[in-house]
């Protein structure tokens, strides 16, 4: 069963990148991807041979994440990849590390092991932290089931006996964006974090774990949800961040954040399904308190997030992608054109990037054997720090990915939630030194 | 299980140091254990070289059986002139080229522009050989050469060794131009006339050093060089 579908999967000799996918291989550096990781904690040590071979079994079950990232005149492409690999690994201290694309045997995703943990590594042109928790759920079900657990499928976890569904494999953008009206793109440069650049080949993380209900309770109590208290944490910090600067002048504080758009428009699409969506605050109109800032977040996510918003803003992403000019310029230009913009406009228009994937849940029968997830929304573009939370059953994680040396607005962030009540356990993978 | 005393975090029984403030952690009433695993791997991931072989075996291939090829039908077919000679060159100057960007990559980028040079220079006798020109090809087609290349490998080194900006880039180049073009304007006058003295290179020379002047004094001003900024930005 499992070569029909590598073969059905092999049939379809190439898919065309989705609309959001088209801009991560332009940013490609040699020292940056746009790399994120998904990460399960097990209560068990891994063992890397059967890990492996739940990773063979489950791959063709996913076309659109065993290719390799070709390029064409005029777009890239993705192409079915049947190199051996992608193998199992024993993990790294720098996770998210660039990722070229002619290496690794073309594959775009990496498989780590590390005690008791797998993470999952993949390139943002394959998919959104949504599709990539698809196969790593998938993955782990494989796995738990190779050490003789029955796991039933359902959630996250895919019957990799069945056939993949195109829509899993469709552009969902193109489906449904068909607003009338092209929303506006370039906003307000933000304030950006300054910051010593670590040497290539690091990546810090600051892990901060936490129980969920605490986080509940404290976000209930000043009358918000956990996104949009964390959201507010981090917008405070970055704000005291800013002020102990001393600027010469102040920019307005903002965040960028994905948004699934699956909640909104209904898709089973494994590929990138996302909107960006910036609350913000302006420190020039005048001293926010925590309390003014929470409530600000609260009523721009009430009046923002719905349908109508996000289809006018990925209508607008769309109509650029359609526009004849723009289809008929060679791929050389439009990298060019694509990373100039993103340089000068778009990654100017953020101070952090913070991402929140909700509560996760797994099949009832494998509740026992897992501990936590984890979720890194990998290496910035710029010097700042991203943040991406993730939460099941009892346990909520906020990661914080940098690649510059100084972490105050961590220090910031996780200073409030202790403030706040909340119990806050700290884990990194920074070699701390004496100053 | 030890708190961080300053930011009041709990920390990973491994931790030595608050991962956030950088407070050490000194907990004496508990023992580290120290067996125990750290929460994230110790050991630093390098990306895989990519392996451009293909590449490099495709371009000299083609390369050389375009060389070999003309060569033979040089000595075979059209046997007027050496013609042939100066394709041959011409692939070895684009084989010399190519050593940097699909080769050999590793090559330190002063020596692969040593190289080019010399496979400029060599390129140049092919000709002299041909017309005949011996004189021209040591009075002008090497010093030239030379001279172009010295300037190339300064440029990289400035550009290498010191933090550079746009700004401090368009210092070095026009310095560059002006030094060439004075250099230019003595090598032709001493070929042609035997003299050695400038006339033209001395206005290039001092729009130059305008510029440099200028250039300068926007670098050493910080206001000036935030104003410039912002009114030239893209």
């Amino acid at each position: 069963m499992a070569t029909e579908i590598a073969r059905t999967a092999s049939r379809k000799s190439w898919y065309k990148l989705d609309l959001s996918a088209n801009v991560y291989p332009t940013l490609q550096r040699k020292n940056f991807s746009s790399v994120y990781r998904l990460s399960v904690l097990l209560k068990e040590d891994i063992q890397p041979a059967l890990l492996q071979k739940a990773v063979n079994m489950t791959l063709p079950r996913f076309p659109s994440f065993k290719v390799a990232l070709r390029k064409g005149l005029f777009w890239r492409y993705l192409e079915p990849n049947n190199r051996p690999g992608p193998f199992v690994q024993s993990d790294i201290s720098n996770p998210c590390m660039p990722l070229h694309f002619k290496g690794n045997n073309r594959y775009l995703i990496r498989i780590y092991y590390y005690g008791r943990r797998i993470s999952f590594e993949s390139h943002h042109s394959l998919a959104d932290g949504s599709g990539g928790m698809y196969v790593l759920q998938t993955i782990t079900a494989e796995y738990l089931k190779l050490l003789g657990h029955e796991i039933s499928t359902g959630g996250y976890v895919l019957d990799i006996h069945e056939l993949p569904a195109a829509e899993e494999l469709e552009d969902a953008y193109i489906r449904y964006a068909n607003s009338k009206v092209h929303r506006g793109r370039s906003q307000e440069r933000a304030y950006r974090v300054r910051g010593t650049a670590e040497p290539f080949y690091t990546l810090n993380i600051i892990c901060g774990v936490m129980s969920t209900t605490q986080v509940i309770k404290t976000a209930k109590s000043y009358g918000a949800s956990i996104t949009e208290y964390l959201n507010a944490v981090l917008l405070y910090s970055l704000m005291l961040k800013q002020k102990s600067e001393h600027p010469f002048r102040e920019r307005p504080v903002k965040i960028a954040m994905p948004v699934n758009l699956r909640r909104f428009f209904p898709s089973i699409t494994l590929r990138n399904f996302i909107s960006m969506i910036y609350p913000s605050i302006d420190p020039r109109l005048g001293e926010y308190t925590f309390e003014e800032i929470l409530l600000q977040v609260h009523h721009y996510m009430r009046y923002y997030i719905n349908d109508k918003f996000l289809n006018g803003d990925i209508t607008t992403n769309l109509a650029t992608q359609t526009n004849p000019v723009s289809r008929i310029i060679p791929l050389f230009l439009k990298d060019f054109i694509i990373k100039t913009f993103y340089t000068r406009v778009q990654d100017r228009q953020s101070s952090a990037g913070l991402t929140n994937m909700g509560m996760i849940k797994v099949p009832p029968e494998m509740e026992p054997y897992v501990e936590r997830f984890d979720i890194y929304m990998g290496q910035p573009f710029s010097a700042r720090t991203n943040c991406a939370i993730v939460s099941y059953q009892d346990l909520l994680t906020i990661n914080f990915a940098s690649s510059i040396i100084e972490s105050d607005v961590e220090e910031y962030f996780f200073r409030k939630l202790v403030q706040d009540g909340i119990h806050v356990k700290i884990e990194s993978n920074k070699h701390m030194e004496d100053k | 299980m030890s708190y961080c005393v300053h930011c009041g975090v709990e920390l990973d029984q491994t931790a030595t140091r608050c991962a956030l403030c950088n407070t050490p952690v000194i907990d004496l009433s508990s023992v580290r254990d120290e067996n125990a695993k750290p929460p994230f791997s110790t050991k630093k991931g390098q990306v895989e070289r990519v392996k451009r072989t293909d590449l490099a075996i495709l371009s000299s291939v083609v390369l050389a059986s375009t060389a070999i090829a003309c060569a033979l039908l040089n000595l075979l077919v059209f046997k007027g002139s050496f013609w042939s000679f100066y394709i041959i060159g011409a692939c070895l100057l684009l084989w010399v080229f190519s050593i940097p960007l699909f080769i050999y990559t590793r090559l330190p980028i002063y020596l692969s522009i040593l190289f080019d040079g010399v496979a400029v220079a060599l390129y140049l006798g092919i000709i002299a050989y041909e017309y005949s020109g011996l004189a021209w090809y040591t009075g002008l087609g090497i010093p030239i050469t030379c001279m172009v290349t010295l300037l190339v490998l300064l440029f990289t080194f400035l550009h290498r060794f010191f933090q550079t900006s746009i700004l401090s880039t368009a210092i070095y180049l026009f310095a560059e131009v002006a030094v060439f073009c004075v250099g230019l304007e003595m090598l032709l006058r001493n070929y042609f006339d035997g003299v050695i003295r400038i006339t033209w290179a001395s206005v290039v020379l001092v729009a130059c050093a305008i510029i440099i002047i200028a250039l300068l004094t926007i670098i050493t001003r910080s206001r000036l060089r935030e104003a410039v900024r912002r009114r030239m930005h893209l």
